[in-house]
């Protein structure tokens, strides 16, 4: 059965530790994470991830930043992304996806709304 | 020599004798008879024989029809076989979906289940992750603001002669929305005082205020009340508090208040971890 590797890229270790609990219900996912966007971006130049989670609201680097670099990388410019945001900031999402995020999820984030927005975009049955 | 085309003068010999004339003209009018006789069985065979072969063709079609009669019976036997196969497959079809159905929804509920339990258990982790009392408020309030869903919310502290509950730390809310509440009275009083969680299972927890919260619960430490959680709004999306709020809640009231004393101590004794002295006596 084929492997599939995934970056959360979230600045609170709380959500963090809540994502890599709920992903780790999906078979065969490997988790990675990275603290922010510099940080994800540090480990997307180092390896090829099938799935990349991640916060809009983060220090140093936001997700906004990070979706656009991304999506300028050949290596990972088709690679899928969710982002995670709070229902208020709905100009944040809009402009997420424009930049090419696939999904989103609001928080408060539920367990199996993740598992089911990511086994979607990755295609696991 | 006479010529023999002259004719002879009839002699009385050469004259028919009047009864084989007689028998002549019967055996005539017999013969008439017979004939017509003939004619008319010949009319009646070929009657016979044309009705024989419109009888024959009725007895084919009739014979056709009986054959075709009995391939239809046939048929019908086989369609009405099939039919009751098709009812027995459908029922065996919704008895598997109905248990298919069933599997699925205990999937779903075990699945949101283990989320649950998955943010219960990090919440409880997290709670207890630092020892510094500024790290521990900001994971009580990320528990309140991530898991919960809470929007705008202030935990208060009892003040030393137990006469008012103190905001300590806030979201959402301005200084002057922030004030000092009896413990005597008012909500967040009444939470004090009795020790029990106030949490409104009806209405919109997004629209509360802060004259009416959706969610009061006690901090208590040792079984005692030593302050309280107020959530006065939540987010938008979150219209209704789940069974896993109120497991948050509960949790909430009985290690924040822990985790946040346990820091405070720390803190005043210097981060100094306590030496094996403080463990001897503890053996049971």
């Amino acid at each position: 059965m084929a492997e599939f590797s995934c970056l959360i890229v979230e600045d609170s270790p709380m959500m963090r530790q809540l994502l890599v609990f709920a992903l780790a219900r999906v078979k065969n996912l490997r988790v990675t994470e990275a603290d922010d966007g510099v940080d994800g971006l540090r480990k997307l130049a180092s390896a090829r991830y099938d799935i990349i989670v991640t916060d809009i609201n983060m220090p140093i680097m936001d997700g906004l930043k990070l979706v656009k670099r991304v999506r300028s990388d050949p290596l990972h410019k088709d690679t899928p992304i969710v982002i995670i945001t709070t229902e208020g900031s709905q100009e944040d999402r809009q402009r997420a996806l424009q930049l090419g995020a696939n999904a989103y999820i609001t928080k408060p984030i539920q367990a199996p709304q993740v598992i089911a927005t990511v086994k979607e975009l990755l295609k696991i049955p | 020599m006479p010529d023999p085309t002259e004719k002879r003068p009839m002699s009385t010999s050469d004259t028919p004798a009047r009864d084989l004339l007689k028998q002549k003209e019967e055996f005539l009018k017999s013969l008439g008879i017979g004939t017509r006789l003939s004619e008319e069985m010949l009319a009646e065979y070929e009657h016979l024989v044309e009705r024989l072969r419109v009888l024959e063709s009725e007895n084919a079609q009739l014979r056709a029809a009986v054959e075709t009669n009995q391939a239809v019976r046939e048929l019908l036997a086989k369609i009405e076989r099939l039919e009751r196969e098709k009812e027995d497959l459908v029922h065996q079809f919704r008895a598997v979906e109905a248990s298919s159905s069933g599997f699925s929804e205990r999937f779903q509920e075990i699945e949101s289940e283990l989320g649950n339990l998955a943010n219960l258990l990090v919440a409880s982790r997290q709670l207890h992750a630092s020892l510094s009392p500024r790290s521990v408020m900001r994971r009580v309030k990320e528990v309140l603001a991530q898991l919960v869903g809470a929007e705008r919310y202030a935990i208060y502290f009892v003040n030393g002669d137990k006469s008012a509950l103190v905001p300590i730390a806030s979201e959402g809310l301005t200084g002057e929305e922030l004030a000092n509440c009896p413990t005597g009275s008012g909500t967040l009083g009444e939470v004090f005082s009795s020790g029990r969680s106030l949490i409104a299972d009806e209405g919109d927890p997004s629209h509360g205020t802060l004259a009416n919260p959706p969610a009061v619960l006690p901090l208590t430490v040792d079984e005692k009340t030593v302050g309280v959680i107020a959530v006065y709004s939540t987010l938008a999306q979150k219209t209704r508090f789940d069974t896993v709020d109120y497991e948050l809640f509960n949790l909430l009231g009985t290690q924040a208040a822990w985790a946040l004393v346990s820091a405070t101590l720390f803190a005043a004794a210097e981060h100094r971890l306590p030496g094996l002295e403080a463990f001897v006596d503890l053996s049971v």
